[in-house]
């Protein structure tokens, strides 16, 4: 998946991959996986298929209304996503002032010309965790959420999360 | 000082490690989570890579819950490298060990990992797949695989979907209740390398789906002292009970 996201980022049809050998994953899913041989070497090779979502939705602690993104915890892949995506939805804890990115540039993990929309939504990981702003997942709305998958009611849940009646 | 099988489990995955390693565990493994910790208490010098992003991170920093993607592997770390820069260290062939987990094994120590019961696009189960279960095994030069349980519905005789399988030209280690398996270099099939001092070459037997035809195995030392002290102090909430209950 991550040398999918990275084909789609950087424009390529497809991706040669480490790793995989030996995996049945690779024969059942042939409209993603391809084994081809190296034009330099003639050595076999896993590739994955190019993977550009239309969207890509990112939640982070800081932006500034611009779409500039701070990570100030762990940040996965989400700038790869970001790169990757057609289009970037943030979601950010607050939304800061541009000066804090002039401050320490190298700190913007997504620049403002990947992002199409911004929105305030301070607890927004929830009841997941956003370090360091809530450290800890809220089990018991976590298993609601997941009722909720189960018994296709996700909006039903998000209605409540969002009202604040969960 | 007493101990049970998590602790024994715990030992040898310290045992895993040696100085100058760079280690990784991935997602919902709090049993190499504990053991790491406690490795890195007993001054065992290694590199400590998790899916948190966090290198090194403060091992004094005890787990509360079972999830490995707390702040408790992230706060203190020294620098941050993600799961797309792990994969590709691992890749290159600069990865000494992963230890991953399975649904089921067989004897090949083909690991499934995707699925159970039905069929890829209809699985009575489905699994959590494989980033690492699939990428890892091949690249890295001592796949370490835990299981805490040990039965015949987990270690059969053939696994029909393999998420991935264990390369003929590296080692793997396979690490359960009762044993320890490990697939030599250059072989295809898992030996029992060692029993636990609590269990019986027989008792291995019964509870392992395909036919083990190795008369005699060493038995592995208990835990130390040193070991044991290690764990009880890098986890006073007993985090490594989590996943035998």
């Amino acid at each position: 998946m991550i040398h999918a996201l990275r084909a789609g980022a950087y424009g390529i049809p497809f991706m040669p991959v480490g790793g995989m050998w030996g995996s049945d994953l690779v024969g059942i899913r042939p409209e993603f996986y391809q084994i081809m041989k190296s034009p330099f070497d003639g050595a076999e090779v896993v590739c994955v298929k190019a993977l550009a979502p239309d969207y890509a939705i990112v939640h982070v602690q800081e932006a500034d209304i611009y779409g500039n993104c701070r990570i100030l915890g762990p940040s996965y892949q989400d700038a790869l996503m970001a790169r990757a995506a057609k289009k970037t939805i943030v979601t950010a804890e607050r939304i800061v002032g541009s000066y804090r990115m002039q401050e320490e540039p190298k700190l913007t993990a997504i620049p403002h010309f990947l992002v199409q929309a911004v929105v305030e939504l301070p607890g927004g990981a929830k009841p997941g965790i956003c370090y360091p702003e809530y450290q800890g997942v809220e089990w018991d709305k976590h298993k609601a959420y997941q009722k909720a998958v189960k018994a296709d009611e996700v909006q039903k849940f998000a209605d409540m999360m969002l009202e604040g009646r969960l | 000082m007493e101990y049970g099988k998590p602790e024994m489990m715990a030992a040898a995955i310290i045992r895993q490690i040696e100085d100058g390693d760079i280690v990784f565990h991935g997602l919902a493994s709090s049993t190499p989570m504990v053991a790491m910790k406690a490795a890195k208490a007993m001054g065992k010098e290694f590199t400590y890579l998790t899916l948190s992003d966090g290198v090194d991170h403060d091992w004094t920093r005890a787990p509360y819950v079972a999830s490995t993607l707390t702040e408790n592997t992230y706060t203190g770390s020294v620098a941050t490298f993600g799961l797309d820069e792990i994969f590709d260290l691992y890749c290159s062939g600069k990865g000494d060990i992963a230890f991953l987990s399975c649904l089921q094994m067989d004897k090949e120590g083909r690991i499934a990992m995707s699925y159970l019961g039905g069929d890829y696009e209809r699985p009575k189960l489905r699994g959590p797949g494989g980033a690492g279960s699939a990428t890892l095994p091949p690249v890295t030069k001592k796949t370490t695989i835990w299981k805490t349980t040990h039965d015949k519905k987990t270690f059969i005789e053939h696994v029909d979907f393999a998420t991935t399988s264990p390369p003929l030209d590296k080692e793997m280690t396979v690490i359960t209740p009762l044993c320890i398996f490990k697939k030599p270099v250059g072989e295809k099939y898992l030996k029992v390398a060692y029993i636990f001092p609590f269990t019986t070459l027989e008792e291995v037997k019964e509870n392992t789906g395909w036919e083990i035809d190795q008369m005699e195995v060493p038995v592995m030392n208990p835990p130390t002292e040193e070991e044991l002290t290690a764990l009880k102090k890098v986890d006073p909430n007993n985090i490594l009970h989590f996943e035998f209950k």
